[in-house]
């Protein structure tokens, strides 16, 4: 391996020395994601990155790509740094591909209804682009203000629109991806149908970043919708709210998107934004389509509404939220921490989820809030959160609450999402005697391990002598179970809210 | 029945020094019409090795079994043979020692054509006999078992509240599994068939029980989504075994309504402007007078026919009708009371399948819905090229795609598919944003970046496939 010395020498010449970083705040910056973590960690990994790298173009990229081969140091590549367990942050140091500079649209073909746009673009940002020129994405992340195009393909994420148009995978035509060998694929024809033959593209959706760096992606557009109209409904318990959901989807109405955010949500709003929603157990719709569709489906709402003991909020609580969509997660201020839960659970099963996952917030003495919302009409994503703060000894343990509801979703028929640096004891789980399949696809992609190893279908360390280089998957899921366990024997509930409170009246 | 197989094998012919002067195309040619008289001697051998054995499934034991005991690792005497070993079954099937042998899925009903080279003197897999359906209490998801006809499915998804969302654009007697090992043309409006997979059930190449994805709910973000990569060249990965669909509720209200039109350009203005509203239907089909003949042989057939399903609340389907019409502004003729093709009893169906699957079908066109009248026009002075009645069977997409299956009134022998497929292909070049998505096409296809996409499948198809047991690669 050669030093870093020459490793940054090599860097600067490709890139010129104001596209790679490598201060001690750069480095600490991009060492975690959305999810911070515990200084312990470091014990295990080197979450810091030897170098941030900053590429303009694929060309570059594929030269960062060759230069591992010199340096031996690990390419991690990044997106917004959105995710939650660990899929964008280097376990062994090395180069840190942050994509955000490549953030231009190629392409954009209004008679095709297509985009090619380079992945470190945000959803918002190609969002309003397209909707510029007319057309529309039909599916959006839940943080599209921050997540870019290739990472939320890297995460397979699904969010808004997603019942009605598909999810992120439905959206995606063909990847430009450069290969760990330095070259550059595209993974389809874009011509070509979903599930065509010689179709790579779906070895892509939840890679996080491990077969390959996407450098960019043409995406199918949709024509926008005449009319897009919110409206909420609240209710008496989370159980009702889960099976109204049930009900709308059985009526055969499609709404953009249909979710359902619990009281304790709103308690955390309305903490922070005194104009927020009174706290409940709430329904948002979108409804979308032409007008006269757009008022039967509302009709039917309003006819299903009342069975569940559900009553229709005021045309602005709605219209808030709908403005709101992409700020989910503010109660993060009131905490310093914030996880997320990402599962998916059938649809079938969707009040119990829910059920669950309240009855874990409880029992792990946390202050959480859930957020679930169909994906189709069959599975539903279940994405409670909980407040955490990492200053304290047990901030870190609330990652026992995310191992807790996946188990919870298992047992429901569903998975949890995403698998990173953190969940990959999972893998065996959800996928049985196909989880080897996941290991043929890496060798095949990445024999030599060049980029982002150590995660997906295994856990290295930051050690690299024999016996620790890594940690077999099930002793994580033992130290998250340990987690779970000190949450449980915690004295005293978390209460985040009151102390946030008294904070702000002593300022 | 492998793509993967028939790529590889003209990759590795292409090699040989006495082939490597025939241009990739003339071999494909030779090899698809078995020309013997340009072929070596070894390779009309290997063409000429069909399956020894076809093994009616009835359940899943059996091809586990059948997997160990191709791979060695168990007695012929499980399968009821009087056998001693490994040996006597490859002595029984004729297969040399330096020979790889195994199994392949036999389709119910191919729209198309056969593959190249075929299993060497290996297993054949029957599903006929294995055609269950498993509807769970609550949620709309089915476990279909492969050999199912899909008719069977969507009539009792129906009468158990639910609606089969894919639907056969060319509706031929197909079972489900023959869109998971064969070449059905399963498609809603929504997308196409993959995205309604959520799991399917599998036998690995090690015999073990295997479940690629879940069954109750949506695979996403749980590693590299194997499932949907692999799911258009299954059975070369696993074989399947029953597939685990989502379905979608069935609607309070369904219609479907007919409009013709006598004029390709209205009909291009017309599809291509439903595709651009905010409308969702379970499918859109397209037929030109031919097709619809054969669809409907008591109607007389106008130049086109465009069949839209509509679905909704009852209070709905008048305000969506109305944005229906709106949108397919320039019909002929607007009909409420022609049965759609799915609708019908089992037999009927089974007639009109009987009717269609005469034609030569070659493979599907999928084109910007605005040129389907450009591809109706094409397609009419290629049949008079070739002195052969030609008509198409079409559906659209809400992505604006219109994915049509030409078939031509010709004998269904190699040579006609051939020459006939090549004319197609020429003549969607000339349709900008046109692609001929078959076989035959994928195979003449030289693009580098395809090329290397096949070159990663067959390793990936390697590893999974490690016994060399499921449709084993072969080289001339």
């Amino acid at each position: 391996m050669a030093n870093t010395d020459y490793a940054y020498r090599r860097l600067v010449n490709t890139l010129g020395p104001e596209r790679v970083a490598r201060t001690e705040f750069d480095r600490m910056v991009y060492s975690h994601d959305f999810a911070s973590l515990p200084k312990i960690a470091l014990l295990q990994w080197r979450l810091y990155p030897d170098f941030v790298v900053l590429p303009q173009t694929t060309e570059e990229v594929s030269a960062i790509v060759r230069l591992s081969d010199e340096s031996g140091l690990p390419i991690v590549p990044r997106g917004g740094g959105t995710g939650w367990y660990g899929g964008a942050v280097p376990n062994r140091g090395g180069v840190l591909v942050d994509m955000r500079k490549m953030n231009k649209v190629r392409a954009f073909d209004p008679q095709a209804r297509t985009v090619t746009v380079e992945a470190g673009a945000t959803w918002q940002d190609v969002a309003e682009y397209v909707d510029a020129r007319g057309l529309a994405l039909p599916s959006l992340p839940t943080n599209a203000m921050a997540s870019t195009i290739g990472g939320a393909i890297n995460s397979d994420v699904v969010g808004f629109g997603a019942f009605r148009n598909g999810a992120t995978r439905q959206v995606v035509r063909d990847l430009e991806v450069v290969l760990p060998d330095d070259r550059v694929l595209h993974t389809a024809r874009a011509g070509d149908a979903v599930g065509s033959y010689a179709d790579l593209t779906p070895f892509f959706f939840g890679a996080e970043g491990t077969l390959g760096v996407i450098t960019a992606a043409t995406l199918r557009l949709d024509p926008k919708p005449d009319l897009m109209k919110p409206v909420a409904y609240a209710f008496k318990g989370t159980e009702e709210a889960a099976t109204f959901i049930q009900a709308v989807v059985d009526s055969g109405v499609q709404p953009y998107h249909l979710s359902l955010l619990d009281r304790e949500h709103f308690v955390f709003e309305r903490a922070l934004h005194a104009d927020s929603p009174e706290p409940a157990d709430l329904v948002l719709a979108c409804l979308a389509g032409p007008k006269d569709d757009v008022a039967d489906q509302e009709k039917t709402l309003d006819a299903l509404a009342p069975k569940f003991r559900g009553t229709k909020r005021p045309p602005e609580e709605p219209e808030y939220l709908w403005d709101h969509r992409f700020r989910m997660y503010s109660a993060r201020r009131m905490s310093r921490g914030l996880i997320v839960a990402n599962n998916v659970v059938p649809l079938a099963r969707l009040p119990e989820a829910c059920a669950t996952a309240r009855r874990l917030i409880r029992r792990m003495k946390l202050n959480g809030a859930v957020h679930t919302f169909p994906m189709d009409a069959a599975s539903a994503i279940l994405a409670p959160y909980v407040l955490t703060d990492d200053t304290t000894p047990s901030g870190g343990t609330a990652l026992g609450y995310v191992k807790k509801l996946g188990d919870a979703a298992f047992e429901l028929g569903g998975h949890p999402m995403g698998l990173g640096l953190f969940m990959v004891f999972n893998l065996r789980t959800m996928h049985g005697r196909a989880a080897p399949y996941t290991a043929y696809v890496k060798d095949v992609f990445d024999p030599k391990r060049k980029v982002n190893p150590g995660k997906t279908i295994e856990v290295w360390t930051k050690y690299t002598f024999p016996g620790l280089r890594a940690v077999p998957p099930p002793a994580m899921r033992v130290g998250l179970d340990l987690a779970a366990f000190f949450r449980r024997i915690k004295p005293t509930q978390d209460k985040f809210v009151r102390a946030y409170e008294r904070r702000k009246e002593v300022e | 029945m492998g793509l993967l197989r028939d790529w590889n094998y003209i990759e590795a012919a292409t090699e040989i020094p006495a082939l490597s002067e025939m241009i990739r195309e003339a071999l494909i040619h030779a090899l698809f019409v078995r020309n013997d008289r340009v072929l070596p001697r070894e390779i009309i051998a290997d063409l000429t090795r069909a399956p020894a054995v076809t093994v009616k499934v009835k359940d899943d034991t059996d091809i586990r079994k059948l997997v160990q005991v191709l791979n060695g690792e168990e007695s012929t005497l499980s399968l009821g043979l009087p056998a001693e070993d490994y040996n006597y079954f490859r002595t029984q099937l004729g297969v040399g020692k330096d020979r790889e042998i195994g199994l392949t899925v036999r389709p119910r009903t191919l729209l198309t054509y056969d593959w190249l080279v075929p299993e060497q003197r290996g297993v054949q897999l029957d599903f006929s006999a294995f055609a269950a359906l498993t509807f769970p209490e609550k949620g709309h998801t089915v476990l279909a078992q492969m050999g199912t006809p899909w008719k069977t499915l969507y009539d009792e998804a129906i009468a158990k509240g639910h609606l089969v969302p894919t639907v056969p654009t060319v509706p031929l007697s197909f079972a489900i599994g023959d869109a998971v090992c064969g070449d059905a043309p399963l498609a809603s409006y929504d997308g196409e068939f993959p995205a309604y997979v959520n799991a399917l059930r599998t036998v690995s190449a090690f015999g073990h029980r295997t479940r690629v994805g879940f069954e109750e709910a949506s695979n996403n973000g749980t590693g590299y989504d194997v499932l949907h990569a692999t799911l258009p060249l299954a059975p070369e990965f696993y074989i399947p075994v029953e597939v685990a669909l989502r379905l979608t509720p069935k609607p309070a209200a369904r219609k479907a309504i007919t409009y013709t039109y006598d004029d390709p350009a209205k009909l291009s203005a017309a599809l291509d402007k439903l595709a651009r509203t905010s409308l969702r239907f379970p499918w859109v089909h397209v037929a030109d007078a031919t097709a619809a003949a054969l669809l409907r042989p008591s109607i007389a057939p106008d130049p086109f026919t465009v069949q839209v399903c509509l679905a909704g609340t009852v209070s709905g389907l008048p305000g969506r009708e109305k944005a229906l019409d709106a949108a397919l502004a320039g019909f002929k003729l607007k009909v409420a009371d022609v049965p759609n093709p799915y609708d019908v009893s089992a037999a009927d169906y089974d007639k009109a399948a009987k009717r269609i699957e005469r034609g030569l079908f070659v493979g599907e066109i999928r084109l910007p819905a605005a040129s389907a009248g450009d591809l109706a026009t094409r397609l009419k002075a290629l049949g008079q090229q070739v002195a052969s009645k030609v008509g198409f069977f079409a559906s659209l997409r809400a992505s604006g795609t219109l994915s049509s299956f030409p078939f031509f009134d010709h004998p269904k022998d190699r040579t006609h598919i051939y020459d006939l497929s090549k004319g197609v292909a020429r003549l969607v070049e000339k349709i900008p944003g046109a692609v001929f998505v078959s076989r035959l096409g994928h195979l003449w296809n030289e693009d580098p970046a395809y090329r290397e996409r096949m070159r990663l499948f067959r390793e990936i198809k390697l590893r999974f496939d490690s016994p060399h047991v499921l449709e084993p690669l072969v080289r001339p």
